[in-house]
């Protein structure tokens, strides 16, 4: 605008005049601005400082400067937690993927029942992880006839470990994880489905296609957009694992199952090193933030679609 | 391989390549979704009708495959037992108190704030919208920590206030109200207007009754979100009378008890959620398909 060529007096009154008209909405968003400050803005800000400290929060307060960073290239438990994350959204993240999306495409059928099913599917997604880790702790149990292993003995395959054996522990969790969760994203996937033009699936079968071919050919290249979204979606919440992690097999066997944030929550809350996790906090926001930002670019996530 | 017969023969891959689509056959491709989906739906259920049998068991150390479905005699033992030995009922209560107080908060909290981005033109509207889209990217387990050292100097862990206070506002909340009430025509803000209505009264009265579908939603959407959250309640709390429900059965689950009495609180856990997930389970599949976003 022009604002500087008006005389002072005119100006201070417009800038009044929008003050005033401001003013009434600060009540409708008070609430809200505080909370983030407290409990967002506030600890995020000093999560950088502690960061620089060594320090047990009682009595003991060290200023280290960037000694918590360096000491992350020589703490192997770490590097095993890193490598484990990473593990962890590879078992967790294209299994949940993919069967969400063919669950998805099951329901989609105009059949009777299809909602019934679909409630069914949504169940596990809205229990909680203590519930589902009560009851999974019982079903993989290593004895021969508790539930998963009497079924394995059904068809000749002999008694597993579970979550007691260390290359199966982190699978386990991942199983319980995708068969939790499936039923959440084949919802997004469903929403999707619906939306791609109906027409198009008419034209596809004018033209001979069938099941797969009609899914390969029209439903794949326009679920694009969703792919992305429930790609990166599913491993952000596979870099933060923890619930059943932390009741399940805390961390174990061997270090089998620690994962970063629970190497984070165990040198915070085991060995009160809470300079050291705060350090570790900025390291596991960093490496979500890239991967996230990976995988939009990569990925091209379409905005427009949600 | 290559001779396409329909239907000469019900080999599994002949199944198999009806159902992919190589071979048309609406009737024998429905049996087999069905089959599919049936088997799927057992995997899915199954484990929670296990669950509540065994927690009716009488005397259960282990889950052992065979078990009776229906047990014989039912009982309620293992609940009295988990009454009497843990903290289970102050859990069940902490969980809903702590759950209805976010819930209705967050729905108030993001329906005044939806209200203000959607119609306000205040100084500062755009710095904050784009504040709240940052936090909103932000992982929340790299959160946890500074939170609890937050809380810790002020002196609030094991309080109500550390429990509810991150969900007395949210930021998903507010964005979906405020898609809520740019969906709502301006018109009605200027009906009211010349009827001599307030902003807060436009609100209250002409544009929330609109929205009341909408507020459903994220009400049962926050109350799942904060009764199923595991890792904030965890961190907030480390004396037993403050844990929530799910942080408290946890603890049951880590100290190694009998089946009877895991699976007894496994069914006090998920008594509530079920519950409205079956009243309000169109609103719920509702928000996630709008939105595409949890919590």
């Amino acid at each position: 605008m022009s604002s500087a060529t008006l005389p002072p007096a005119v100006q201070r009154r417009a800038l009044t005049k929008r003050i005033l008209k401001s003013l009434p909405w600060y009540p409708f968003i008070v609430i809200n601005l505080v909370v983030f400050v407290v409990f967002n803005l506030w600890p995020w800000l000093s999560m950088f400082q502690t960061a620089t400290f060594k320090t047990d929060l009682l009595s003991h307060r060290e200023f280290i400067g960037l000694d918590n960073f360096v000491k992350m290239a020589g703490d192997e438990l770490l590097h095993l937690a890193l490598k484990n994350t990473f593990l962890f959204a590879l078992l967790y993240v294209p299994p949940l993927v993919v069967v969400s999306l063919l669950v998805a495409i099951l329901v989609n059928q105009r059949l009777r029942g299809m909602k019934f099913f679909r409630s069914v599917y949504f169940l596990p997604n809205v229990t909680n992880i203590a519930v589902l880790a009560l009851v999974f702790r019982r079903f993989l149990s290593p004895r021969d006839d508790a539930p998963f292993n009497y079924l394995l003995g059904l068809v000749g395959i002999p008694a597993q470990r579970f979550l007691l054996d260390i290359h199966q522990a982190l699978a386990s969790i991942a199983g319980l994880g995708v068969w939790q969760s499936f039923g959440f994203f084949m919802v997004i996937w469903l929403a999707a489905l619906q939306a791609i033009p109906q027409p198009l699936y008419d034209a596809g079968r004018v033209d001979g296609a069938y099941g797969w071919r009609l899914h390969r050919h029209v439903t794949i290249p326009l679920l694009r957009p969703t792919a992305a979204f429930v790609v990166v979606i599913t491993t952000i919440g596979a870099l933060q694992e923890f619930g059943a992690i932390f009741i399940l097999t805390g961390g174990g066997p061997v270090n089998a199952t620690t994962t970063a944030v629970y190497h984070i929550y165990s040198q915070a809350f085991n060995f009160t090193r809470f300079g050291y996790a705060s350090a570790l906090s900025i390291l596991l926001f960093l490496i979500i933030l890239i991967i996230a930002y990976v995988q939009n670019r990569y990925l091209k996530f379409d905005e427009e679609v949600y | 391989m290559t001779s396409l017969r329909p239907q000469a023969q019900r080999s599994p891959l002949t199944l198999l390549r009806v159902w992919i689509g190589f071979q048309p056959n609406q009737g024998l491709r429905t049996v087999i979704t069905y089959l599919l989906m049936g088997v799927l739906a057992v995997s899915t259920v199954g484990p929670f009708i296990i669950m509540l049998s065994v927690s009716l068991t009488q005397n259960i150390r282990f889950l052992l495959f065979p078990i009776d479905l229906i047990p014989n005699p039912i009982t309620l033992e293992n609940f009295q037992l988990l009454f009497a030995r843990t903290l289970a009922l102050r859990w069940t209560y902490n969980s809903f108190y702590v759950a209805a107080v976010s819930t209705l908060g967050g729905v108030f909290t993001s329906t005044m704030a939806g209200y203000a981005f959607a119609r306000g033109d205040f100084i500062g509207r755009n710095v904050l919208f784009y504040m709240f889209v940052g936090i909103l990217i932000m992982p929340e387990t790299a959160l946890i920590i500074p939170q609890y050292i937050m809380l810790s100097d002020l002196g609030l862990v094991n309080s109500y206030t550390a429990l509810i206070g991150p969900w007395f506002a949210s930021i998903f909340g507010t964005f979906l109200m405020r898609q809520q009430f740019l969906s709502i025509p301006r018109d009605y803000d200027d009906a009211a207007r010349i009827d001599g209505a307030n902003i807060f009264d436009t609100w209250l009265r002409v544009l929330m009754p609109q929205l009341i579908p909408a507020m459903v939603t994220l009400g049962i959407l926050r109350f799942m979100g904060n009764w199923n959250s595991f890792l904030y309640p965890l961190i907030v709390t480390t004396k037993a009378e403050m844990r929530t429900l799910p942080v408290g059965l946890g603890t049951v689950a880590r100290s190694g008890g009998d089946a009877g009495l895991d699976m007894a609180g496994a069914v006090l856990g998920f008594v509530p959620t079920f519950v409205v997930f079956l009243l309000g389970q169109r609103y719920i599949i509702q928000g996630v398909s709008l939105s595409g976003l949890k919590g």
